[in-house]
């Protein structure tokens, strides 16, 4: 029991710890410290995830109706794994990326942070716990985008703060009906809205459900409150971007799987105006989101449209509420959060070795670092869905749960939507590989040196990579696993 | 005993300039001890609370000015008790750079005394007596600084309350023609049969007298008052314009709907959708000011503007949970403000800065002061796990259980005040940590945190906000006592 | 018959006596004389409201020896015992509060003089109150306009004279309208004795003729003594007359004069034409009317003006605009109230003016607010009682005004349908107060680095300072214990009847 919060409690308290301690001058002192306390924290979510069981945990009471509880199950499992596999990579990473920013101190302190807090919404027993620690993830990742204190970088921050309150609230505003509705705020599977309350409330409550779809979709860059996220991402450190945009983004479809499955209960909204509602809004932002990449010149940003995209294809995979969609849906959680990890450090390493950030001017990158540039590659290859990678499987599990959900009209514009986009991510990650490695016929290069970045930049890479390429080639492993998780909500 | 605690504050304030002190720290003992003294024994009182009520004198007919420790008077008579030694403590240190300090602690000491007049009394009559006479000891506060500016918006403070009382002042005399008693009494005193066919001019008159103490408490349009007194120096400003004084507007809006005309009389009718429309657009209207605003003290203040909305949003939706709600966020939001404006002072007292803009990079010369102005804004943004989502999680359950769709209107907007509140008190904290690249740090040389008259009072605040965050069920139970009438 | 039947009549032959005296008399001794007379008259009073009292009811003294209906009587009940009781008090007060000041402001050579003039006042007041019969009210309501004349027009500068004949013009022509309509009262019932005429108009009432007659009569009355008490809108003399004539005349002729014609009114209504007739009379709209603007428009006058003086004259307009309005509610309650007013206003309104001199005089005479700067301080007991003379004023519980204020809602709220307005203004007029003397309370507390007037100090001013601490206790006795005060007051007029 305890080892939960643990698990949670210590990287918050070691970030804190970094954050009010005096100045650390020797910097390789402060690395070691920093890489210990990653490290622990990982094996202490670890040994949470064997220890723990399935109980639930009271840690205290907020008010006399709102305990503060945590509880694992599949569906943490799945993202707390996740989640710690992504912070570590990234994390060491950052060793060497940070060198050229300033004030690591307070950056360690702050990433440190998010991943307790991150942890704290993986476990999260019900809706209030799931809550506090959402506002949380907020303010604590804020600090990691307004890092480098340009200007831009504070515009950036306030805007992504905002984004996120308002969004928050808006679905607070739906908890209170949850909770006095619903009646309790507990996470369980197939929803605790009884049939009574629906007949009764159905209408405010779906009301309050598509607010709290908004709201929680505000994180996970779903459209119309995707802008924040173009403008967050980019500007903060690499390794930064990466768990922004690969895993803090899923606190929103974390959220979103919490809220649509756990509270309402699928069979309360399928086929209500809400379902079909969201699935336009998905839709509408995976076709954007590809499109705005496509157009977009500079590296970072042009993955951050990607992210809005690709997060898409999660929620709509959630909307469409069958078992294949379901499955792809999450599956595809795994995917895009190790390959966008992937995508943003390569970035950064670029960034760190050439101080070059439009795609166009990376002509010939492939010839200064051909490694680095092969996983670029094969990532992309995966966001793209070519087999045998793994966002192959999962967009083959989407595309088939939409097909066969018999939603009139969504069932082929769905998979008609995904195609495009597919095409059109392949059109603006590809590029770069094919720009780098065959800069064309009147390409100088002699001006070219080998520049491969260090190894603690090039293994993180390597270790996404090919897990990204594991999902694929053994996919029964993860959709046994998810499909547990899947039984139980549909 | 009553009588005792409320002047006790008093006499000590007018001995303040006749005893002649050797020392300043003389003084400084003399009314700490003395403050401290009758906050026990307030405490005392309100642990042994006597059943009966106190009668001093009557005034006309069945008139009388009498005392009664009820629920509400524990709840008010409690904060305020707890809060003043601490801010005495604080004035203590921030006055070391103000003149005339005699005059300020002679009438703030006396301001004590009458703000728990107005907790304890036993009639709606006694309760205005008290509230006019909060006025007239508050202003010479106002007006401390004898500046022009001091001196206009001291005049507006009166003008402003004293114009509303005397709207107040008419549902003072509906309630004694057309109540049983002017006692107060949970569920109202109303005599219906005596009504009989005017409830819509009772309704009419509620809706005045509503916002006749709305004036105190703030309510737009009556609000301008709040900002411009924050001239006064922060003790007064955090204390009274955030606790004392605007917390009496509510309680007696309190009193006047529950205790005096009655929920069940109003609930439901447009005299409600009234004064909870007008509590809404307060809300909002507050927060979105205080975000315009560049002066620290001022947007503090149009933060209370809409806080204490949030209080009267809570008196509006008429149900004992609103009551609940309403009472919790009086006390909570007493504690982060108090704590926000000490902050706010802090900053004034030790840099001479009023602006947000110079407020770059102090988190790192003033971290103890920019630590508790950051933990008070997360509450007042409501925060889960501090003070300030108590008290709007009792609120909007409230508002979902009354199943008034104005209430509903009214969570959004509570939550898109959250919202802007997240907003002009985030930006004051992300400036003070994070300053733009290449900001110089010398410029801020010589800089920080206070000493510990004003320190141990921010830090104690700070705990409260935290204990009150997590484990509220205790206290909210007390509220929910209260709302219930057990107490 | 009891020694103290003979006590009203007395005391105004007394009064009468004393005028005559006192013009022989040096300056001091007149000033003693009057001194020693307002207490006589005093003490007569009190003597008499307990008689009153203890035999519950009313008497009426006849002067000479001519039987009713013909001859001059005198009647005295609970309300006119205590209200010549009150009088002399606040005369009393008055003077003394300005005695000091008397000496500056008025000739050498004519101080016996005032104090002449303020016997006759005394004189005319008391018979205005006691008086039975028309005739003799109308009588003494010239004597008192003359007396009033005198007193203002005694300083002697280019606005006073001018104040006193703008106040004799208006008030001639209100007293003229009066005896217009004592004439057309007489024609209608033959009777100048009160009682007698009521019982005649309730019989040509009942009878249903000469009904437009009987309306213009009640109109000119109740004009008459409009114009004489300032009522809005014709209150343009006032502002002069009070404002520049002497402390002692401005606080007597504010708080006395006009509340003895209004006084004067109010018996008419019980006494003589009959509360029922006048109520059903619409007149009474008119005077509730003019009560709600006199209220507001004296209070936003007050707001205009820059001269200290003459803003606390501009505030009686104000006041008498509430005492309208209660008579005008043509209720029990709104009369009580109306009749408490007269009290409060009067034991506040002198204190103003008394204060209002003390503030001036340190601050070289101006009265402009400007100058008045930080005069709080350099005369403090000035100050406070000014203070205390503003919380009345604006209703502030514990002073006497918040009790009025109480008496004439709890009244407006029993009449539906003038209810609102009555409310509404009277929270109007109480901000519009608030607005210009808390303006001027700030003011004077607003200190002035190095100023160029000195400070007074006690010894200087004993008795102006005993004056003022009487005002005080005054005002918050009436705020704090108003009860008996509104019993006598229910009782008074149940004697009325």
């Amino acid at each position: 029991m305890y080892y939960i919060i643990l698990s949670i409690l210590f990287p918050i308290l070691t970030g804190l710890y970094l954050l009010v301690r005096k100045e650390i001058k020797d910097r390789k002192r402060l690395l070691t410290i920093t890489g210990i306390f990653l490290v622990i924290s990982g094996a202490l979510v670890i040994l949470a995830l064997c220890m723990a069981g399935n109980g639930i945990f009271t840690l205290f009471n907020l008010t006399e109706r709102l305990p503060v509880l945590f509880r694992i199950d599949e569906v943490s499992v799945v993202f707390s794994v996740m989640t710690v596999i992504i912070f570590l990579c990234a994390g060491f990473y950052s060793f060497v990326y940070m060198k050229h920013e300033e004030k690591e101190k307070r950056y360690y302190g702050y990433y440190l942070m998010v991943l307790g807090v991150l942890i704290a919404l993986c476990f999260a027993g019900n809706l209030i716990t799931f809550y506090l620690f959402f506002e949380l993830l907020t303010l604590s990742s804020m600090p990691l985008v307004l890092h480098n204190g340009s200007r831009e970088a504070i515009m950036a921050g306030l805007k992504y703060l905002f984004y996120s309150l308002s969004g928050a609230y808006m679905s607070l505003f739906g908890v209170y009906f949850v909770e006095r509705y619903g009646n309790t705020l507990t996470f369980s599977p197939g929803g605790v809205i009884s049939a009574q309350a629906a007949a009764e409330h159905g209408g405010i409550l779906l009301i309050v459900c598509f607010a709290m779809l908004i709201g929680f979709g505000v994180k996970a860059g779903m459209f119309p409150m995707h802008a924040w996220l173009p403008a967050a991402h980019p500007v903060a450190p690499a390794p930064a971007s990466a768990v922004l945009s690969a895993v803090i983004v899923k606190a929103g479809v974390l959220a979103i799987v919490r809220v649509v499955y756990y509270i309402f209960g699928a069979s309360f909204l399928r086929g209500s105006w809400v379902q079909n509602a969201w699935m336009v809004l998905t839709l509408i932002t995976v076709f954007m989101g590809s499109m705005l990449a496509y157009r977009e010149p500079v590296l970072k940003k042009r993955l951050a449209y990607s992210t809005v995209s690709q997060l898409s294809y999660i929620l709509f995979g959630l909307a469409v509420m069958n078992e294949g969609s379901v499955t792809g849906g999450l599956l595809h959680v795994l995917c895009h959060g190790f390959i966008k990890t992937a995508l943003f450090l390569c970035a950064g390493a670029i960034i760190f070795m050439t101080g070059k950030t439009k795609v166009s001017e990376l002509r010939g990158i492939g010839k200064e670092m051909p490694f680095l540039m092969w996983c670029y590659t094969i990532v992309s290859l995966g966001l793209i869905g070519i087999p045998p990678t793994g966002g192959f499987i999962s967009k083959w599990y989407l595309a088939e749960g939409a097909l066969a959900s018999g939603i009139p009209g969504f069932n082929w514009i769905g998979p008609v939507i995904l195609l495009i986009s597919a095409l059109l991510t392949a059109g603006y990650l590809l590029p770069l590989t094919i720009q780098g490695f065959f800069p064309g016929a009147d390409f100088d290069y002699s001006a070219l040196k080998k520049k491969e970045p260090p190894l603690l930049m090039t293994v993180p890479v390597l270790i996404l990579t090919v897990l990204s390429v594991g999902i694929g080639l053994f996919p029964q492993v993860f959709i046994n696993y998810l499909s547990q998780i899947v039984e139980k909500i549909i | 005993m009553i009588m005792l605690v409320i002047l006790i504050p008093v006499i000590a304030g007018i001995l303040v300039p006749l005893i002649p002190f050797k020392k300043r720290s003389h003084m400084e003992i003399f009314l700490e001890t003395l403050v401290i003294l009758n906050s026990l024994l307030v405490w005392n009182l309100l642990i042994h609370r006597p059943e009966s009520v106190f009668t001093l004198a009557n005034f006309t007919g069945n008139l009388s000015v009498s005392f009664k420790v009820d629920g509400m008077s524990m709840v008010f008579a409690g904060l305020v008790s707890a809060l003043w030694p601490f801010a005495t403590l604080y004035a203590f240190e921030y006055m070391t750079k103000e003149k005339h300090e005699k005059t300020f602690f002679t009438f703030y000491t006396m301001t004590y005394g009458v703000t728990l007049g107005i907790s304890m009394a036993g009639n709606l009559l006694t309760m205005y007596f008290f509230y006019e006479l909060l006025t007239l000891v508050t202003v010479p506060l106002v007006m401390h600084t004898l500046t022009r500016e001091a001196i206009l918006a001291s005049r507006k403070y009166l003008y402003y309350s004293l114009g509303g009382a005397a709207f107040a002042f008419i549902g003072l005399i509906f309630v004694i023609i057309y109540g049983s008693t002017t006692d107060f009494v949970l569920g109202g005193v109303l005599d219906l049969e005596k009504i009989g066919n005017r409830s819509n001019v009772l309704l009419l008159i509620y809706v005045i007298a509503f916002m006749g103490f709305g004036v105190k408490a703030a309510l737009c349009p009556f609000n301008s008052w709040l900002p411009d007194a924050g001239v006064a120096p922060t003790p007064v400003t955090a204390l009274l314009h955030a606790v004392a004084v605007v917390k009496s507007g509510a309680f007696a809006i309190i009193r006047l709907t529950y205790y005096s005309f009655g929920v069940e009389f109003l609930r439901g009718t447009w005299a409600q959708n009234v004064v909870m429309l007008i509590v809404m657009f307060t809300i909002v209207y507050g927060c979105s000011r205080a975000v315009k605003e560049t002066h620290i003290k001022r947007r503090l203040a149009y933060s209370t503007i809409s806080n204490l909305s949030y209080i009267l949003f809570g008196v509006t939706i008429m149900t004992p949970l609103g009551m609940v709600g309403a009472l919790s966020h009086l006390v909570f939001h007493a504690v982060m403000k108090i704590s926000s404006f000490f902050c706010a002072g802090a900053i004034m007292h030790q840099t001479d800065k009023h602006y947000v803009h110079e407020l770059d990079g102090m988190g790192y010369t003033m971290p103890g002061v920019f630590g508790v102005f950051t933990v008070s804004a997360f509450a007042l943004m409501g925060v889960p796990g501090l003070a300030g989502f108590v008290s709007k999680w009792n609120l909007a359950s409230a508002a979902v259980e009354s199943g008034n769709v104005i209430a509903y209107g009214g969570i959004a907007c509570l939550l898109i005040s959250a919202l802007l509140t997240a907003i002009y008190m985030l930006t004051i904290v992300i400036r003070a940590f994070f300053p733009v690249k290449d900001f110089d740090f010398k410029t801020l040389d010589g800089e920080k945190d206070p000493n510990w008259k004003m320190l141990v009072p921010l830090f104690v605040f700070t705990i409260f906000m935290i204990i009150f965050g997590l484990f509220s069920a205790p206290i909210v139970n007390f509220f929910a006592d209260v709302a219930a009438g057990i107490y | 018959m009891n020694i103290v039947r003979n006590f009203p009549a007395v005391s105004i032959l007394l009064c009468l006596f004393a005028g005559i005296i006192s013009s022989g008399l040096k300056k001091k001794m007149a000033g003693y004389v009057n001194t020693v007379l307002i207490s006589i008259v005093g003490l007569l009073s009190i003597s008499t409201l307990f008689y009153v009292l203890s035999t519950g009811e009313a008497f009426v003294y006849v002067m000479g020896k001519f039987p009713a209906p013909w001859g001059n009587e005198i009647r005295a009940g609970v309300l006119e015992a205590f209200m010549a009781l009150f009088f002399c008090i606040i005369m009393l007060l008055s003077l003394f509060g300005g005695r000091k000041k008397l000496t500056d402001e008025v000739e050498e050579g004519k101080t016996f003089l005032y104090y002449v003039l303020m016997d006759l006042l005394l004189a005319s007041l008391l018979a205005l109150v006691y008086t039975n019969d028309l005739f003799t009210a109308y009588v003494f309501v010239e004597i008192n306009t003359i007396a009033a004349c005198g007193l203002i027009m005694i300083r002697q500068n280019g606005r006073t004279i001018e104040a006193a004949a703008r106040y004799m013009i208006m008030s001639l022509l209100g007293s003229g309208l009066l005896l217009m309509g004592l004439c057309m009262l007489y024609d209608l019932t033959g009777h100048l004795l009160m009682s007698n005429i009521k019982e005649q108009v309730a019989f040509v009432y009942a009878s249903g003729e000469y009904r437009i007659p009987l309306l213009v009569t009640i109109a000119l009355l109740s004009v008459g003594l409009a114009i004489k008490s300032a009522l809005f809108p014709f209150h343009a003399w006032l502002p002069d007359a009070y404002g520049y004539s002497t402390v002692s005349s401005a606080a007597v002729l504010s708080s006395l004069v006009s509340k003895g014609y209004i006084f004067l009114l109010i018996k008419i209504i019980y006494r003589v034409i009959g509360f029922e007739i006048f109520y059903e009379s619409r007149i009474v709209d008119a005077l509730f009317a003019f009560g709600l603007m006199g209220m507001i428009f004296g209070s936003i006058s007050a707001i205009r003006e820059n001269d200290i003086r003459r803003m606390i004259a501009f505030s009686s307009v104000a006041q008498i605009g509430y005492i309208y309005m209660g008579i005008g509610m043509g209720t029990q309650a709104g009369m009580e109230a109306s009749i408490f007013h007269i009290l409060s206003h009067a034991a506040t309104k002198s204190l103003l003016f008394v204060a209002a001199i003390g503030l001036t005089d340190v601050s070289g005479g101006s009265r402009q607010f400007i100058e008045l700067t930080g005069s709080g301080y350099r005369n403090k007991w000035a100050g406070v009682a000014f203070t205390v003379g503003s919380l009345s004023m604006v209703g502030v519980p514990l002073f006497s005004g918040f009790v009025s204020k109480l008496l004439f809602a709890q009244a407006a709220v029993q009449n539906d349908i003038k209810m609102l307005p009555a409310l509404i203004v009277l929270g109007i007029s109480t901000i519009l107060n608030a607005i210009y003397f808390m303006k001027t309370v700030i003011r004077i507390y607003t200190p002035l680095e190095d100023s160029k007037y000195g400070s007074i100090t006690f010894k200087n001013m004993k008795l102006y300072v005993a004056a003022l601490v009487c005002f005080i206790i005054l005002n918050v006795a009436l705020g704090v214990s108003s009860q008996p005060i509104v019993d006598l007051i229910g009782q008074g007029l149940a004697m009325f009847s």
